[in-house]
């Protein structure tokens, strides 16, 4: 119950789906956790319910497609409680099903770079010295970890929405290059690919129970996540002390439908 | 016949003198510039992000509908193995890298079935001006074999009637060094 005792996270785009699973199981856990959402109308909701639930959190409205914001947000939650030790960056605009040959750059592509790509960057460059500081804390007491939420299909591609794919690989690349220019500081960097029952695929499935017919039968494991008890297990894992030599690695957490890394 | 081929700079230039096909093909060489914008993430500023991501992969996602446009049946990618790879201090460069590599996956999945192929070819970084002191190595062990590289070869074999059914797949031409 307290693997994260006292540490603070910031989860971006936890006011629903994937990201605020991945806050409700970091808060069980002890976290301090920053519910940074866009809107304040998700975010608070859910820090309310995490401490309606004994957790304790905070709603900072953020837009990660803007670097000032994200760096508002750490410096923020810096003030507010002390440290920053874990930054989950889970927030993203996701894309429209488009032809490639007709995509059009502002309506097929910036949002998903902005949001994917360029956030990514923006949420590590703001981190970094105090995921630095938290890595220098006493062992069992601190250990910076970013996590980058990214998707299956980062790695295999996607023929529906073509340039969903490269916006989640070049977080996985991010990724990586950042576990090496972290590592000697003692900090992690991993990414997550997960299936899970966010709010936008359970309305596909209400509406289409063919599809949810289709992903549990190609799925070994036979459904797709759940998001805090799934997917915030597996977040849970990269930011405690049980992942301290883990960095560069993509987890994909979808029952075991994607099976090519 | 000759081979449409989108890019600048002396991959793309020898790519040009070198690479023929059989049929309607295309190559994009992707933007990677390894001498800009190299730095740890805490001081990369918007700029940098635009010059050295954002701007070469609208150019590769240009340059991919510019083949398609054209009627090529082959479509091949070059990119740098820092995508897979990562690289200290080059993390906007290996996303771009990767976002590059991927693009041909979604590309393949799209345009198999018009019969078109798409694929890339990953080169070491060094080709991109990647300063491997700086990035840290990319594999752990030596390259494998010894001498000079050229992809001609292999970016003519993905851009032929031969390679028909090979789609969404990432060649790497590096020696043996990323495996």
């Amino acid at each position: 119950m307290n693997r994260l005792h006292d540490r603070v996270a910031i989860v971006t785009g936890a006011g629903q789906g994937v990201g605020e699973g991945i806050a409700r199981r970091l808060a069980r856990e002890g976290a301090i956790v920053v519910v940074a959402a866009r809107r304040a109308e998700t975010g608070e909701p859910v820090a309310a319910s995490i401490r309606d639930d004994g957790g304790r959190a905070e709603c900072i409205v953020t837009d990660v497609a803007d670097g000032e914001s994200v760096q508002a947000c750490v410096d923020e939650t810096v003030a507010r409680f002390g440290r920053l030790d874990i930054m989950v960056h889970n927030a993203f605009m996701g894309g429209i099903p488009h032809k490639l040959e007709n995509a059009r750059i502002d309506k097929h592509w910036t949002n998903m770079s902005r949001t994917g790509v360029w956030a990514s960057l923006f949420c590590a460059r703001s981190a970094m010295p105090h995921l630095v500081a938290s890595s220098r804390r006493p062992a069992g007491t601190g250990g910076g970890r970013l996590i980058l939420i990214t998707s299956p299909s980062g790695v295999e591609g996607s023929a529906n929405i073509p340039l969903y794919s490269p916006a989640k690989a070049a977080q996985r690349a991010i990724a990586k290059s950042l576990a090496r220019e972290w590592g000697p500081h003692g900090v992690t960097v991993n990414c997550i690919g997960p299936v899970a029952g966010s709010p936008a695929l359970l309305t596909a499935f209400e509406r289409n129970p063919a599809l949810q017919n289709a992903i549990e039968a190609r799925t070994p494991l036979g459904r797709v996540g759940d998001i805090t008890e799934d997917i915030g297990s597996v977040a849970l894992f990269l930011a405690s002390d049980d992942s301290a030599f883990v960095t560069g690695q993509t987890m994909i957490c979808d029952g075991g439908s994607f099976l090519g890394l | 016949m000759s081979v449409l081929v989108v890019g600048d700079g002396p991959i793309a230039d020898h790519v040009r003198a070198t690479v023929v096909s059989d049929v309607e093909a295309a190559v994009v060489v992707t933007a990677v510039d390894g001498r800009r914008g190299v730095g740890p993430v805490e001081e990369l500023d918007d700029a940098t992000i635009d010059a050295v991501f954002e701007q070469p992969m609208q150019k590769v996602i240009a340059g991919l509908q510019q083949a398609h446009a054209a009627g090529a049946k082959r479509i091949v990618v070059i990119v740098p193995t820092i995508g897979m790879s990562g690289g200290d201090r080059h993390a906007v460069h290996a996303a771009l890298a990767e976002a590059a590599r991927i693009t041909v996956k979604s590309a393949a999945r799209q345009w198999g079935a018009e019969g078109i192929t798409v694929n890339a070819v990953a080169l070491a970084p060094e080709e991109f001006g990647v300063d491997p002191a700086v990035s840290g190595p990319v594999a752990i062990a030596p390259r494998a074999m010894t001498g000079a590289v050229d992809p001609s070869n292999t970016v003519t074999w993905l851009c032929s009637g031969a390679a028909a059914h090979v789609t969404g797949q990432t060649v790497v031409c590096d020696g043996g060094l990323w495996m």
